[in-house]
């Protein structure tokens, strides 16, 4: 908005940049980890203080295409990594960690006990984070299921936990499930 | 502001690193790390520092959530290892939130622009800590500093103060058990909820039917009576008096010199009778019931539609159609079939099961013992599979949800379907969702043979024993009379029926509960919107609209309208202006109250909308929303929708300010065409045309019109436009546009951009301010110039 006036021409040249998909070339994308521990890029010329790491298919594809953008709330592409694995380790390292950050979700390793009262089912279970007591809606969406075997959980403050394989569960555990598959 | 509740540890650590004159502000609890680990910490916001307290991960810490949370009497984290980092406020420019997907992230920016993540915590503790950001922008100095994009106290902090005094955490607890509300906006615990079961709530519902219910239970009885007399007729009496010409019993019934052929006339013309009596009672009764029935189906279903109506916007959003057509239309059903097949049999059974079982005893006890010894048994297994049951039927009413919803989206969807060809993808899913249902319908079929086959094997075992042991007592001691033993397996077969009964009344018991649950949960829903139960009146109302520093999400972690601030005078006209999704169409459903804020208010005519009467509020509020709904039924009721009463020269006057007149009259059955899902079908502009004029005859003070023009050309946008001009006077108006020409009649107008009003003024002012509004006025006539 720096440009006042109103300039057709530098409107249809962003139009044009916003529809182009821009592939980041790992030689020319460098990234960089900021003071406080974010990541930011340069790429050619162009620096960016600090960068947006998001994925594009969360639950279906996590290590491709994932987007790189700028900060701000109504935030741009710069470009896409397609392959998580054909970048460099210690870029790898740093955008994982701005992931991890972003998509944390405990994964559910063992049911202790699902208490159903009056449309509020109380759930105590075991991820890979520790014991963890929730509250979800009954009846609502508080319970999505990714694939056949695969169920994304939101508590009632929306809280996400996540049961990757519903097979992997015991046969008793899943009992307790039930109810909701 | 002084929730703040932190434990004493904390504090001392404060007095210990802070300065003397340090005064705590704000406080929150956090619970994660920056490595992503669950760890309990604390943040407090003093007058002259921001303090961040951590801990070391604990993974034996089992970590409590909303609903799971119980209130600590005592500070039981004495025993932490605090680890404090002080951030002195005037090296610190900004304190914000950053959402992440399902936690977010609080980070400080320096005053070299450096931002650091403080800490990390779940949306458990989302509202604290905004509340906790927002304060930081407030200390003094903070104010211009913490306008840059991204800020939580982002700029239209307006000419209001921020105080509200925070609903503290502190009152979100059970009383007794001291778990956490799981909805705190109603304080009913799940764990401690007045046990008024389900089972005698549901009762309630056959409550106006007493008399009818009396009846049905005498008719039973007197059933049940029969019942008794019949194996004696057909097995004593008959066997062992009249057969064998003993003809000792006459006198007992008053015939003193009657033949044996009179006598066996007699016994026959008697039994035809009871059974004549049984089988008109049966009649009788299967009327009643059916009527019953009826009538308490029909009084559930009004019941969860009324529930359902009265509920906010935000329930519907939550829960899928199909879901709640299924409780309409299925659960009444099942919850009654328990009551009407089952609940009166509970008592006719144990009144047959009792005395068939006394009179067995006294006939041969023995006997009455073997045939008896096998009722526990079904009667457990019974018990034992109550749970299977349950779970049974939960998963066939998510089976028929799944088929409803998919019939629905279907049908809803069936012009984009057909349009894109995906009829067998289509039909797929819905056969894998309708297979799905067959199979838990299989599954109940099962266990229910199952049951049948337990039963049944108890039943005959019994039988034999006994016909055995009769013989027995008949053939080796002469004990028994034929007749006696043919009475006493009648009484078996007659403790047939209560057993079959027992052995399924749990099942059915499963089922009615199930769905009776279910129910209740919508009847017991309460509506996140509540009306104020004292609500101040409003007479004659001006139409002055403020809004103070309302802050509104959807969603938890994305707020959608960030501080906004506006004052609308009455009788002015408002336009707004801004991107697809900036929450131009949130804003106004706040307006007309379809959500509360989460934070600020909203003032009509200086009263907070929320003591404002839903029926004052509404009739004062009209609204044209950008989504047009056209109900089944006339076009004379769509417009009078909100006005039945209103005369035929209203509406149509109405329907002309609409431009909407003309192309009513041009279709055959004028303002009489029946219009909506069965009629016929309108098209966009159509539907817009009669919303404006529905929201015209309401004639409210303050009319909000969203895109309401959006759908028709351009001439007859024109003729609207001068009608709403027309109608503008005397009333506050809200114009939500894209096409900015529709707005050149606003008395101001304000851009809203990403939930916050970036720009505002008159149209002039806006065009020399040279920003967005300027950008999209620019825009807008060159692109209508090129076309030229
Ligand atoms: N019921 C809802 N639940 C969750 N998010 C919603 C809901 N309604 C709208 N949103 C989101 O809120 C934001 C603002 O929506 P809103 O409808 O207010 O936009 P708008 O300014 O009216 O846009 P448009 O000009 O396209 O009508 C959008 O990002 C939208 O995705
Ligand atoms: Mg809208």
């Amino acid at each position: 908005m720096e440009d006042k006036e109103f300039n057709l021409e530098q409107m249809e040249k962003e139009t044009e940049e916003m529809l182009k998909i821009n592939i980041l070339n790992p030689a020319e994308a460098k990234f960089f980890r900021t003071k406080g521990g974010f990541a930011g890029l340069k790429v050619k010329e162009e620096e960016y203080p600090r960068v947006q790491v998001v994925r594009m298919f969360p639950f279906t594809d996590p290590e491709h295409y994932i987007s790189i953008r700028t900060v701000e709330e109504r935030s741009k592409e710069i470009g896409i990594i397609e392959d998580m694995s054909k970048i460099d380790a210690e870029t790898r390292a740093l955008l994982l960690e701005q992931l991890n950050l972003r998509y944390f979700t405990p994964v559910i390793t063992k049911i202790i006990n699902i208490k159903d009262l009056h449309g509020f089912a109380y759930f105590d279970v075991l991820t890979d984070r520790g014991e963890c007591r929730f509250t979800i809606h009954m009846g609502g969406g508080a319970v999505v299921h990714l694939s056949e075997t695969r169920v994304i959980i939101t508590d009632l403050d929306e809280n996400r936990f996540e049961i990757p394989d519903i097979m992997k569960l015991s046969a008793n555990e899943r009992k307790k499930l039930d109810l909701f598959l | 502001m002084k929730e703040v509740k932190i434990p004493k540890k904390i504090e001392k650590l404060i007095r210990e690193n802070g300065e003397a004159d340090e005064e705590i502000i704000a406080s929150s609890a956090s619970d994660m790390n920056v490595a992503c680990e669950y760890a309990d910490g604390y943040v407090v916001l003093t007058s002259k520092a921001l303090y961040v307290f951590a801990s070391e991960s604990d993974s034996k810490q089992v970590h409590l959530f909303k609903g799971a949370i119980v209130k600590k009497d005592e500070d039981t984290e004495d025993d932490k290892e605090w680890h404090v980092r002080r951030f002195p406020a005037d090296d610190y420019k900004k304190l914000t939130i950053e959402p992440q997907v399902a936690c977010s992230l609080l980070v400080i920016t320096d005053n070299e622009d450096v931002e650091r993540t403080l800490t990390v915590f779940s949306n458990l503790h989302r509202k604290s800590m905004f509340k906790l950001s927002r304060e930081f922008a407030h200390l003094p100095g903070k104010e211009e500093k913490g306008e840059g994009p991204g800020g939580p106290g982002r700029g239209f902090g307006g000419p209001h103060g921020h105080g509200r005094g925070g609903d503290g955490e502190g009152e979100d607890y059970c009383p007794k058990c001291g778990r956490m509300y799981p909805n705190p906006e109603r304080k009913v615990c799940p764990h401690c909820i007045d046990r008024k079961t389900i089972f005698t709530r549901t009762l309630k519902y056959f409550g106006p039917y007493k008399i009818r219910i009396v009846a049905l239970i005498i008719m039973y009885t007197l059933v049940a009576a029969l019942n008794l007399v019949w194996p004696y007729l057909n097995g004593t009496v008959l066997y062992d008096y009249v057969l064998k010409k003993n003809l000792e019993f006459l006198p007992n019934i008053g015939l003193r010199n009657a033949n044996i052929m009179t006598a066996l006339l007699l016994v026959i013309i008697t039994m035809f009778a009871a059974k004549l009596v049984q089988q008109l009672l049966n009649i009788l009764q299967g009327a009643t019931t059916a009527k019953i029935v009826a009538d308490v189906v029909c009084d559930m279903k009004k019941s969860i539609f009324d529930s359902m109506g009265k509920l906010s916007i935000s329930f519907f959003k939550n829960r899928q159609t199909g879901s709640l057509m299924t409780r309409v239309l299925n659960d009444a059903d099942r919850v009654t079939s328990f009551f009407i097949d089952d609940v009166p049999y509970i008592f006719i059974h144990s009144i047959t099961l009792v005395t068939t079982v006394l009179v067995m005893v006294r006939i041969n006890w023995q006997m009455a013992l073997a045939s008896m010894f096998l009722l526990p048994i079904s009667f457990i297994f019974s018990f034992k599979f109550r749970p299977k049951f349950w779970n049974a039927f939960g998963r066939r009413h998510r089976a028929e949800r799944s088929v409803n919803n998919q019939v629905n989206d279907n049908l809803t969807g069936a012009r984009v379907v057909k349009a894109f060809g995906q009829e067998k993808k289509e039909e797929h899913r819905f056969s894998s969702a309708n297979t799905r249902l067959k199979d838990t319908e299989m599954s109940i079929v099962r266990l229910d043979n199952i049951f049948s086959a337990i039963f049944q094997l108890t039943h005959n075992a019994a039988g034999i024993i006994i016909w055995c042991m009769g013989a027995f007592f008949i053939l080796n001691k002469g004990t028994m009379a034929l007749g006696i033993l043919v009475t006493f397996i009648g009484y078996t077969n007659q403790l047939d029926g209560p057993m079959r009964f027992m052995s399924r009344v749990f099942r059915s018991w499963s089922d009615s509960m199930n769905a009776a649950q279910r129910m209740f949960e919508i009847i017991d829903a309460v509506p996140e919107i509540l009306e104020d139960e004292n609500p101040v009146p409003l007479d004659n109302p001006k139409g002055d609209i403020e809004l103070r520093n309302v802050t509104f999400g959807y969603e938890i972690n994305r707020p959608v309208l960030k501080n906004v601030s506006l004052n609308i005078p009455a009788g002015s006209m408002l336009g707004i202006v801004g991107r697809s999704g900036a929450g131009k169409t949130t804003l106004v459903n706040l307006i007309s109250r379809m959500y509360d804020p989460n934070e600020g208010q909203i003032l009509f005519d200086g009263i907070d909308i929320k003591h404002i009467s839903f029926h004052d509020l509404r009739r004062n509020v009209a609204m044209v929303s950008q989504e047009t709904y056209i109900f089944m039924g006339t076009i004379e009721e769509n417009i009078a929708y909100a006005n039945p009463n209103a005369a035929k020269a209203e509406i149509i006057r109405a329907a002309k300010l609409a431009s909407a007149h003309d192309f009513i009259l041009r279709m055959p059955d004028g303002y009489n065409t029946v219009v909506g899902s069965s009629g016929r079908q309108l098209s966009g502009g159509e539907r817009q045309r009669i919303s404006i004029a529905r929201a015209i005859l309401a004639d409210p003070k303050i009319l909000i019109l969203d895109e309401a023009t959006a759908s028709v050309d351009t001439e007859t946008e024109r003729a609207i436009q001068a009608s709403i001009n027309y109608l503008i006077k005397g009333r506050t108006t809200i114009y939500i546009a894209h096409r900015l020409s529709t707005l050149r009649d606003a008395d101001f107008l304000c851009v809203i951009d990403n939930g916050e009003i970036t720009e505002r003024g008159t149209h002039a002012e806006l065009e020399a301010l040279r920003g967005t509004y300027y950008k999209l006025m620019e825009l807008q006539t060159k692109a209508l110039a090129l076309k030229e």
